[in-house]
């Protein structure tokens, strides 16, 4: 009896779970998009500024200005703008008729809010705008003011990072108990995982260590292409083994860029996996620490400039990748093509070596050269360093660093690696992005800027040139600073980086082939297309 | 020393362990490398931000002051804002915790019905071929880590039979049940979503048996030999003279006192794959707490980090005395001498 009642239950408990797992699969209908990121991902407009959160806010959200392919601003949220004789005051226009996800219009209000809440917060992008916005003046219900403290050239370029968020919704989602008096939180831990945008796709679930769903806005004012996603998932995995499988399950159209060469290859192998390379505007450096011996003498560094094999960095270490022309990266406006180049020569790197303070005398200052323990590939970089300067005589030490503790040391000059390997990207579509964050003093003592170049003279023209309304009078003057650099030679320009992805051949991406040079804004979901047909046929369907 | 005596004692003995791990903790995340507001807000942020974050987290006080504010606020039940996630770490662990808990329990099962089984039946066939596969194979699970069992089965089952998911812990489209426990199973169970629990399964199974490989191994070793060991024991010779059926005398009246090392260990196993499953989480995308405390490591979420290794603490500690608890029911010898104070 015993017996019998035992295996009724297990007959039952059995049944049980079959029916349970009969439930277990299901499947879309919907064009659905599917992309992996390296995550954490921060939808806040005031709050997220790395890759995944600029791409999220790409698509929440809608920027006062769009950048295009060919390094331009072109109207969006504003329609029109002119700027005051003085350039310390811009007037733009306001798009009408453009509604947030709450079904309520897009107004000067909310734009004086968000560039206010942005600057109060001081997070994300708000560094592009501190100490030169003022304030923002409502006019009317369609026209705003801009208020600067100082001429800003690329102002305009900037404004593609300020993304238009509904006022009413956020004040209605504040926590009281906040760092910001009467206002409390600011709405900081409502936009954690909600959206407050007017952008073509609208928060349908986040969560903070997994995914972002986004369903498609059906009032959105903008362009949707036909075939557009009606929703997107950014999931947050860059696990080249779940990518893979993924990839071929078909359950994910967009990979990151994150995985290795290898990986890419074997992706591209697949039947009905794509690749594609664009250049996203950053550039790869050696950073010269100009504190330390012998880096202090610019002989050495130029030698160093001349031992380095860019051919092999760009073809074998980095594929695809092509040597930088300067010190910021060709494609962003502003940059002067016919810029001198290195390319390896030891003869020359000997003579430069000959004429330095420290000739005959550089076995007494080994110079140590960091690279960055989360990016393996810099280590091949390291080693091909490494023996290039050792046919010139000099002598790298090669220290593996976490970042971390690489952004600790970066604080001070006699912490700061002599020589360490650094990707940059720019943070606007504008030459005067680069030049600013690489070789302006006031960010020596940041990772983007490790040389501690502390040059009053290179600061004025920066300053002139980025307080330079006129586009061309204001790229001439980077020209100059262009040409000056290469003088200097305060780093090793080694290489602009390509980013590589692998997406299904029934993806449509047309700014996969034709990038915009701003970070996220390649990604724009709205303008990709996904053919459900093609996708059933190679799932086989 | 009767029972109440003794759990009132380990109990306070827990607290003193867990306050010592607290310090401990404390003091080497304050130690690592990297300003820990500088990293949340980026190299671009305005000093002044940087400063008022500093200030928030007390980062320029002493140390102790530090550990003070910091206790303070665990007793609040307060662990502070993650730089991570930019929540409080206290909702981070409600998500997370869960997620991994319900990992391991499902592990747990496959390691204590497998393991067992396996075991069971080595040592019923000792020293025959049965047995000889038995052991080999858990040779092999105990010197494989998890990740790779992870990967294989990704690439086996997932990939090639395209028999189970390979991430998440529930597929688009299906609709999570109400958080009560935040395991989904159960949570699905309590409210009736069955077609939650039958996706929730199914997206465990993969990670749960790569989790549990090891410990599978381990126990089908430590349940054969500790079998075979009580087989050769008198009242086992005693149970044959009287005709009981073999079967009987593996299941019934041996399985019991030969559980009692293998339960010693499942418990630690249960509380170790809290802590070390990140990897398989990694693999699976599962948003577990070993795989956010990883991620905060990374990033010296100070707060974050403290609080993980804490929770895992309490955890450790709590199931070190269930594991005594049921020793203690499964060996009546054990729970006499407690209670005549031997």
């Amino acid at each position: 009896m015993k017996y019998n009642m035992k295996s009724g239950l297990i007959w039952i408990v059995s049944m049980f779970l079959l029916v349970c797992m009969s439930f277990a699969s299901f499947g879309d209908e919907k064009r659905v998009l599917t992309s992996t990121w390296s995550w954490p991902t921060y939808i806040d407009p005031a709050v997220g500024s790395d890759y995944s959160s600029s791409t999220a806010l790409c698509n929440l959200y809608d920027p006062l200005l769009m950048p295009t392919a060919e390094g331009a601003m072109e109207p969006w949220i504003a329609t029109d703008w002119s700027a005051s004789d003085d350039g310390l005051v811009y007037t733009f226009t306001i798009r009408q008729g453009v509604k947030f996800h709450d079904g309520t219009e897009l107004d000067a209000e909310d734009i004086a809010f968000t560039m206010e809440r942005l600057l109060t917060i001081g997070e994300g992008y708000a560094y592009l705008f501190r100490g030169k916005v003022e304030e923002v003046d409502v006019l009317d219900t369609y026209k705003v003011n801009f208020h600067l403290s100082e001429t800003f050239g690329p102002l305009l370029y900037a404004l593609s990072r300020l993304y238009i968020v509904n006022k009413d919704v956020v004040l209605d989602n504040i926590k009281p108990d906040g760092a910001y008096g009467d206002l409390g939180d600011y709405g900081k831990a409502f936009l954690l995982s909600h959206d407050a945008g007017s952008g073509p796709y609208m928060v349908q679930d986040f969560s903070s260590a997994e995914h972002l769903y986004a369903d498609l806005f059906s009032e959105y004012w903008g362009y949707v292409a036909p075939g557009a996603p009606e929703e997107i998932k950014m999931i947050g995995t860059t696990e080249a083994i779940t990518i893979r499988t993924m990839m071929g399950k078909r359950e994910l159209d967009i990979s990151d860029q994150w995985q290795t060469d290898e990986a890419f290859e074997a992706l591209g192998r697949m039947e009905g996996i794509n690749l594609l390379s664009f250049f996203d505007g950053s550039a790869m450096y050696l950073m010269m620490n100009h504190t330390k011996p012998p880096l202090d003498d610019v002989y050495v560094r130029r030698a160093l400039s001349w031992a380095m094999d860019y051919e092999a960095v760009a073809q074998d270490a980095f594929p695809g990748s092509i040597q930088a022309i300067g010190p910021f990266p060709q494609l962003l406006p502003g940059h002067k093509g016919d810029v001198f180049q290195y390319h390896q020569d030891f003869d020359r790197a000997r003579e430069e070596l000959a004429k330095s303070k420290y000739a005959g005398q550089l076995d007494a200052y080994p110079i140590e050269y960091h690279w960055v323990s989360e990016v393996p590939d810099f280590e091949k970089l390291a080693l091909l360093f490494q023996a290039n300067c050792d046919e010139i005589g000099v002598n790298i030490e090669i220290v593996k660093t976490p970042w971390l503790k690489m952004i600790d040391q970066a604080a001070l000059p006699e912490s700061t690696p002599a020589i360490a390997s650094i990707i940059v990207a720019p943070h606007y579509a504008e030459a005067g992005s680069m030049i600013e964050t690489r070789y302006h003093s006031s960010n020596a003592g940041t990772w983007e800027q490790m040389e501690w170049l502390r040059d009053p003279e290179i600061d004025a023209l920066i300053d002139d040139a980025l307080a330079t309304v006129d586009t061309e009078e204001r790229f001439g003057k980077y020209h100059t600073l262009q040409e000056m650099l290469v003088e200097m030679v305060p780093s090793v320009f080694l290489i602009e980086k390509v980013e590589k992805h692998a997406y299904q051949s029934y993806i449509s991406w047309p700014a996969g082939e034709n990038p915009i040079p701003v970070m996220g804004y390649t990604f724009q979901f709205r303008l990709m297309e996904v053919d459900t047909e093609k996708k059933a046929a190679l799932l086989g369907q | 020393m009767k029972l109440s005596t003794w759990l009132i004692r380990r109990l306070i003995q827990a607290i003193g362990v867990l306050l010592g791990l607290s310090i401990l903790v404390f003091l080497i995340t304050r130690v690592m490398p990297g300003n820990p507001a500088r990293v949340a807000l980026g190299a671009r942020a305005p000093q002044e931000v940087v400063e008022e974050l500093e200030r928030r987290m007390h980062l320029n006080d002493p140390l102790y002051l530090q550990y003070y504010y910091w206790l303070s606020g665990v007793f609040h039940g307060d662990f502070g804002e993650s730089l991570f996630t930019r929540r409080p770490v206290l909702d981070d662990i409600k998500e997370y915790l869960p997620a991994t808990m319900e990992l391991a329990l499902m592990a747990l099962i496959f390691q204590a019905v497998l393991g067992v089984t396996l075991g069971g039946l080595a040592a019923g066939h000792e020293n025959r071929w049965v047995d000889h596969s038995v052991r080999l194979g858990a040779y092999l699970g105990i010197v494989t880590p998890s990740f790779v069992f992870a990967i294989v089965f990704v690439l086996l089952f997932g990939y090639a039979l395209r028999l189970f998911p390979t991430m998440g812990r529930l597929s688009a489209g299906v609709v999570a049940p109400r958080v009560i426990t935040g395991m989904t199973v159960i949570d699905g169970l309590i409210t009736g979503h069955f077609a939650a629990v039958g996706n929730a399964l199914w997206h465990l199974i993969l990670p749960a048996l790569s989790l549990a490989m090891a410990g599978i191994a381990q126990e089908s070793r430590i349940t054969r030999a500790s079998i075979v060991d009580n087989l050769r024991k008198d009242y086992v010779g005693l149970s044959r003279t009287f005709f009981i059926p073999e079967r009987k005398i593996l299941f019934k009246y041996l399985l019991k006192p030969s559980l009692i090392p293998t339960v010693s260990i499942m418990g630690l196993d249960f509380a170790c794959m809290l802590g070390h499953g990140f990897l398989v989480e990694l693999i699976f995308n599962w948003p577990g707490l070993s795989r956010y405390g990883m991620n905060t490591m990374l990033r010296k979420d100070l707060n974050a980090v403290t609080a993980v290794i804490l929770v895992l603490g309490v955890v450790f500690v709590t199931v070190n005395i269930i594991v005594d608890l049921v020793v203690a029911y499964l060996d009546p010898r054990i729970r006499m001498g407690t209670e005549r104070g031997t």
